[in-house]
């Protein structure tokens, strides 16, 4: 197709249109939504497809769905074939591999008709607080050998036929998750997103007939491919590696590595291959060829500074790799439940490599996070309790300033406030508050850790932990140091003991839990750090007087 | 009756004296004075008095929307602020919410908060979420507290303790020391400024009032002073962001209140303008040079949402401080005048970058270097190369036709004209997304409602944007450009107050809501003590309300009448007609909750309701005086000679029929091809849409 037989006016009013139709998507879900993951976290995502299952458009919302966004709709296409499907129908899939790596991602993806004819599809994620399986939340790390373990798995199913849902599979799954109400709530707020998205893209339809839509189409992506290609073609030519170690995958085992090659081809190509990993581990963490891409992507995304929007075509000139079975591409039933943990490890570990083509993009490593569920039966009501909690603390230092304090890493999630939390589950939060001293010193300090002590005021109650380096630091960059390590204590009395970082504990009432975070790394020599900067950081109280002294000779 | 109002904006200040016996109106529009506000206003005051031939003891009111708060938060100016939190929580204000507002940008900062650390200060104690207390203040936290802070010197103190919603008595004791110790202090209570779940949001909105509290007691003392010393006996009112007035003693407890008092009061002239007219239901689009805004008025009713935000980052969501404060539901988004365009992927793309007032585009000859909407508006005709205020601004038309050529149309392979008309209809689109979200996606149908349009760039724009929705009528309010403070004479006293309960609509649901709008009643009495207007008190009730299990809630109104028994089931219904509404979509088995529970008492009939300008009385030249110029239009693909008639001149009531551009001072009306405009005996035009929708640039 040529640039002249479409006009750039028109074309830039229907990318602007399905823009409009994926983010209103997400607002629907969102707020519609009954799981705080997707209504706090933000956890799911949102697409739209041209009839042949091509991505055209992706909302701004999880980039943890990059990955799997784009070849969802073939999945479900090579179970339901275009002429099986009716207006009205919705597909329902969260098989690990087919969708984004664990099971309480839920796709839907809906048929879009324009006079009778299959015109496109309207897709949307969102992450369930259960899919059953051995622990509340489903994430479960130790223990968790294969994926049968861990919930209901779902292949494409046809959730919605010709408009009505299908109460016999929706029966079979409430009936496998604890929270059944909030499942529920959640799978028909995707439905009720798709509906109004599918009918909006439609009326697209309507207003500008089938041969122009799918002829801006090819605009959309083939222009989305070449802005991606001239992005990547202006980082250096070259191969940058880059090596670094998760804590374990459970008690008592050893690190797993985390390897990447990334290398520019300078021609606009860009190849990140992660073989160099560990094998595949027999606990639920390992990360989905899908769920690999999409972090690498967004990492690629960020560093080449590639903000237009997301297609099929932007993805075309970047290949993503790992060894069959390896860590990063293992096989099903490989368990991943608690793959969560990795999303700022993956963006670190190209960080790593990146920092040596593109220092002023580089920063200091992620203060990392804590995604720990804690559930139970609730002594008040009888009924199963899962508190989701997310705690998310500073950035590494950037060049030309610190790390921000407590700003969400990777993925972009708000935190669930303490007032929220206690008015829905038998905890009490006694504080919440950034760590001093934990931040990486450098020219650019890597932010604060975090601290959340959470006292349990139910009699008995499961925490699945998930959470990372307790035993690797966040490093800093070029001469910038690494930030504190992280901690989780179980207060039991006058007791402490420590927590590992991917544990299963059992609770008792007053039990105290103390989630640490590891600070962040710094950026640059400590030595080159600006006086008031430090002075600044005395008086605010993220640094204490001694480390000022220690880490930059301050007097 | 003479009322006399002014907005202070940023780049301008408005007034507006209105006398209700003589039926006659009087405008200004002078030059903002933004170090010292009020120096504009006195001098504006006395410009408009003269002009009225009156003083200042013959006006009866005298009402007033103002910008200091929110120039005080943008350019953190406010008062040095302390606050004091519960022991764990120091963090709370810095933490935030966490989320990026830009998910693929790493580089971004958060919004700084107004406190810094070093000034925030915990107490021991903790209330828990049903309000008990599971530890006692300690009393000795709070006097050690309190004696740093009047070591700091600080002006004001905020104080935000976990669930103090739920009750708020440490708070008060906490409260009850500082001013026992340090009469001095401001001091901003969270339980009373904002009783709500949500500890980021309720402690931001506390800290922010507290900030802003010293900055307008002063300015609304020196404003007091200084019109009494002109002679100015009766009542100042100060607009709120809900749309309502208060008086300068609420106001100045309340200072958060006020914060978009501006953006109120054109959402509410939007809503007055269409009544005059005989519309209930509008959406008002406001084009000025940087930002486009879009409000709402239901039943006659502004819509006002429980919270927004302040300074925004490219009007991006989540990007400022969020207040919980009602205020008029507004959409913003960084198209104007003044929005810049450029080629990006094929594409044109317009803002949110924008020119602003200086350089400003590129026609304005004032060193402005990249085409602007405003730009191709000239191009394209649409507004007239002589330029405006009364021809003291001319316009380079030939440097902006040169820029547009080079930076848009050949790098797209474009004609000069399609290429503007590209940029035009860029914007437009930007608009109509914001649009949608402001109508269909909230539940408003646009056949059913009508666009009141002013601002600068709003009535060129507005036909286009009203067609591509499917709005019929498009209402272009007399002096458009004075739009706010026209709201303004027409705005109500108003007190909101709510508070956050979790309520399970079932049982006994109906007794304890009866209780809460109960205490409810109670504190807006006192309110409504203080505000000291006499007249009828209209109340409504509303509830923000979703399924349990859900984390949003959407807003209810409910009925007015006696709560009893059978309250649960009319509140149920209440709910499902306005979520059916916003998401088309029923779960009849899910249970209903509400959360925030709101009481707005309205104090109606103390202003005529009727009034006239005086925009008929001048000398104006005949229709035959019309003249014309050549204009775009996509439809022909070219240009065509399209008559051109100052708004004055067209006789009340006469059908035209577009296309056609009708010229104000600082505004230009374009009407399309097929529309039909007539001008109001009241001077607002009122534009027709035809029915068949155009298919410009579809071909």
């Amino acid at each position: 197709m040529s640039d002249k037989q479409l006009d750039p006016v028109t074309v830039t009013v229907i990318w602007n249109t399905l823009l409009s139709i994926a983010e209103e998507l997400g607002t629907t879900l969102r707020h519609t939504a009954f799981s705080e993951g997707v209504r706090e976290g933000d956890d799911f995502s949102t697409a739209i497809f041209d009839s042949n299952a091509m991505m055209v458009a992706q909302g701004n919302f999880s980039p943890g769905h990059l990955g799997a966004m784009p070849s969802c709709v073939k999945h479900a296409l090579s179970y339901f074939p275009p002429e099986t499907l009716a207006p009205g129908d919705s597909i329902l899939l969260n098989d690990s591999f087919l969708g984004s790596g664990h099971f309480p991602d839920t796709f839907q993806i809906m048929p879009v008709f324009n006079k009778k004819k299959l015109v496109g599809f309207v897709a949307c994620s969102a992450h369930q607080i259960d899919m059953g399986g051995a622990a509340p939340g489903s994430q479960k790390v130790q223990g968790v050998t294969e994926a049968y373990q861990e919930g209901l798995r779902l292949l494409p199913v046809r959730f919605v036929k010709k408009g009505d849902i299908d109460e016999d599979i929706l029966r079979v799954i409430l009936g496998n998750v604890r929270v059944p109400e909030k499942v529920r709530g959640d799978l028909l707020a995707q439905h009720t997103a798709n509906l109004s998205a599918a009918a909006r893209l439609s009326k697209l339809f309507d207003d500008y007939g089938l041969k122009i839509v799918k002829r801006a189409y090819e605009f959309i992506l083939d222009r989305s491919e070449q802005a991606m290609r001239k992005a990547l073609s202006l980082v250096p030519k070259g191969k940058y590696s880059f090596d670094d170690y998760l804590d374990d995958y459970g008690p008592g085992t050893m690190p797993v590595k985390m390897a990447v090659d990334i290398t520019f081809d300078g021609l606009g190509g860009v190849e990140i291959d992660f073989s160099r990993s560990s094998d595949a581990v027999p606990a639920a963490i390992n990360s989905y060829i899908n769920y690999t891409r999409a972090y690498a992507l967004f990492a690629i995304k960020v560093f080449c500074d590639a903000k237009d929007p997301q297609t099929e075509g932007a993805m075309r000139p970047i290949t993503i790799k790992a060894r069959e079975g390896s860590f990063f591409n293992p096989s099903f039933p490989a368990p991943s439940g608690g793959r969560a943990i990795l999303q700022i490890r993956i963006f670190d570990t190209i960080n790593g490599a990146l920092s040596q083509a593109l220092p002023k993009k580089a920063m200091g490593a992620f203060s990392h996070w804590s995604n720990p569920n804690i559930g139970g039966i609730d002594d008040r009501t009888k009924k199963q309790f899962v508190m989701y909690d997310l705690s998310l603390a500073g950035y590494g230092g950037r060049y030309g300033e610190d790390g921000p304090e407590a700003l969400s890493p990777v993925m972009n999630c708000t935190n669930i406030p303490i007032e929220v939390h206690e008015s829905l589950n038998p905890i009490r939060i006694n504080c919440l508050e950034l760590l001093q001293d934990s931040g990486g010193a450098g020219q650019w300090r890597g932010g604060c850790g975090l601290r959340k002590d959470i006292e349990l005021l139910n009699s008995t109650a499961v925490l699945s932990h998930l959470a990372d380096r307790h035993k690797f630091p966040p490093y800093g960059v070029f001469d910038g140091k690494a930030g504190r390590l992280a901690e989780t204590l179980l207060i039991r009395g006058n007791k402490k003991k420590a927590l590992p970082s991917k544990g299963v504990e059992d609770l008792q009432e007053g039990d105290i839990l103390s989630f640490r975070l590891s600070g962040a790394g710094g950026y640059g020599p400590p030595n080159r750090r600006d006086q008031d900067a430090i002075k600044r950081d005395i008086e605010n109280g993220y640094i204490s007087v001694e480390a000022a002294k220690r880490d930059y000779n301050w007097s | 009756m003479i009322r006399l109002a002014f907005d202070i904006g940023g780049t301008f200040t408005d007034f507006v004296l209105q006398d209700y016996k003589t039926q006659k109106s009087y405008f200004l529009k002078i030059s903002s004075t933004p170090s010292n506000p009020e120096m504009a206003v006195l001098s504006g005051l006395n410009q408009l008095i003269k002009k009225a031939k009156m003083t200042l003891a013959d006006v009866d009111a005298i009402l007033h929307a103002t910008t200091i708060a929110t120039n005080a938060v943008l350019e953190r100016k406010g008062a040095s602020t302390a606050l004091i939190t519960t022991k764990g929580f120091r963090d709370v204000l810095i933490i935030g919410r966490q989320k990026r507002y830009e998910t693929y940008d790493l580089y971004i900062n958060k919004p700084r908060p107004l406190v810094e650390r070093k000034n925030i200060f915990e107490v021991l104690e903790r209330t828990d979420y049903d309000g008990s207390i599971s530890t006692p203040l300690d009393t000795a936290s709070v006097d050690e507290a309190v004696k740093k802070i009047i070591e700091l010197n600080v002006a004001s103190v905020a104080i935000s303790l976990i669930h103090s919603y739920a009750n708020p008595s440490h708070e008060d004791v906490i409260r009850d020391t500082i001013l026992r110790r340090a009469p001095q202090l401001s001091v901003s209570v969270s339980s009373e400024i904002s009783p709500k779940l949500r500890e980021y949001e309720r402690t931001n909105t506390a800290v922010a009032n507290a900030y802003v509290q010293p900055i307008l007691d002063r300015y609304i003392a020196r404003l007091e002073s200084a019109l009494a010393k002109k002679g100015f006996k009766n009542d100042l009112f100060i607009m709120q962001s809900n749309g309502g007035l208060v008086s300068p003693k609420i106001a100045r407890h309340y200072p958060i209140r006020v914060v978009e008092s501006g953006p109120a009061a054109g959402v509410l002239m939007g809503g007055v303008v269409g009544e005059r007219v005989g519309e209930k239901h509008i959406i008002t689009f406001d084009m000025g040079g940087t930002t486009a805004k879009l409000g709402a008025v239901d039943n006659g009713r502004p819509a006002i949402s429980p919270t927004f935000e302040i300074g925004h980052v490219q009007f991006k969501k989540g990007s400022g401080l969020p207040i919980n404060v009602p205020s008029v539901e507004l959409i913003e988004i960084g198209a104007g005048g003044g929005s810049i365009a450029s080629v990006n992927m094929g594409i044109i793309s317009i803002g949110p970058e924008s020119a602003g007032a200086n350089p400003g585009p590129i026609c304005y000859g004032l060193g402005g270097k990249h085409p602007t909407v405003t730009d191709a508006n000239v191009i394209l005709g649409y507004i007239s190369p002589d330029g405006f205020n009364s021809g003291k601004i001319k316009l380079d038309v030939e440097r902006a036709r040169l820029e547009m050529e080079t930076q848009i149309a050949k790098p797209l392979n474009l004609s000069l004209e399609r290429a503007a008309w590209g940029v035009h209809a860029v914007a437009t689109k930007n608009m109509e997304n914001a649009l949608r979200i402001v109508s269909i996606e909230r539940g408003r149908d646009p056949r059913k409602y009508s666009m009141v349009a002013f601002g600068g760039a709003g009535p060129l724009h507005a036909s286009r944007l009203a067609k591509e929705i499917g709005i019929p009528k498009v209402i272009i309010p007399f002096a458009a450009g004075l739009g706010s403070a026209i709201g303004l004479l027409e705005a109500q006293p108003k007190i909101d107050m709510s508070t956050t309960e979790l309520v399970n609509i079932k049982g006994f649901a109906y007794s304890r809501i009866a209780e809460i709008f109960d205490e409810l009643e109670q504190r807006i009495k006192k309110d409504l003590d203080r505000l000291g207007v006499k007249g009828d008190c209209e109340v409504i009730r509303q509830a923000s309300m979703r399924y349990v299990g859900q984390g949003f809630e959407i807003p209810v109104d409910l009925p007015s009448g006696y709560i009893g028994p059978s309250y649960n089931s009319l509140i149920k219904s209440a709910f499902e007609n306005a979520y059916l509404k916003k998401h088309k979509f029923l779960d009849a088995d899910a249970e209903i909750e509400g959360l925030d529970w709101t009481l707005i008492a309205t104090i109606t009939n103390n202003i005529d309701s009727h009034n006239n300008n005086d925009h008929n009385t001048a000398h104006f030249a005949s229709l035959n005086d019309q003249r014309s110029r050549p204009v775009w239009f996509p439809e022909m693909d070219d240009f065509i000679d399209t008559r051109t008639i100052d708004r004055r001149a067209l006789p009340v009531d006469k059908i035209l029929t577009g296309p056609a551009l009708v010229e104000d001072a600082d505004c230009t009306t374009l009407v399309l091809p097929n529309d039909t405009v007539r001008k109001h005996k009241l001077g607002h035009l009122i534009i027709e849409i035809h029915p068949d929708k155009l298919s410009e640039g579809r071909k």
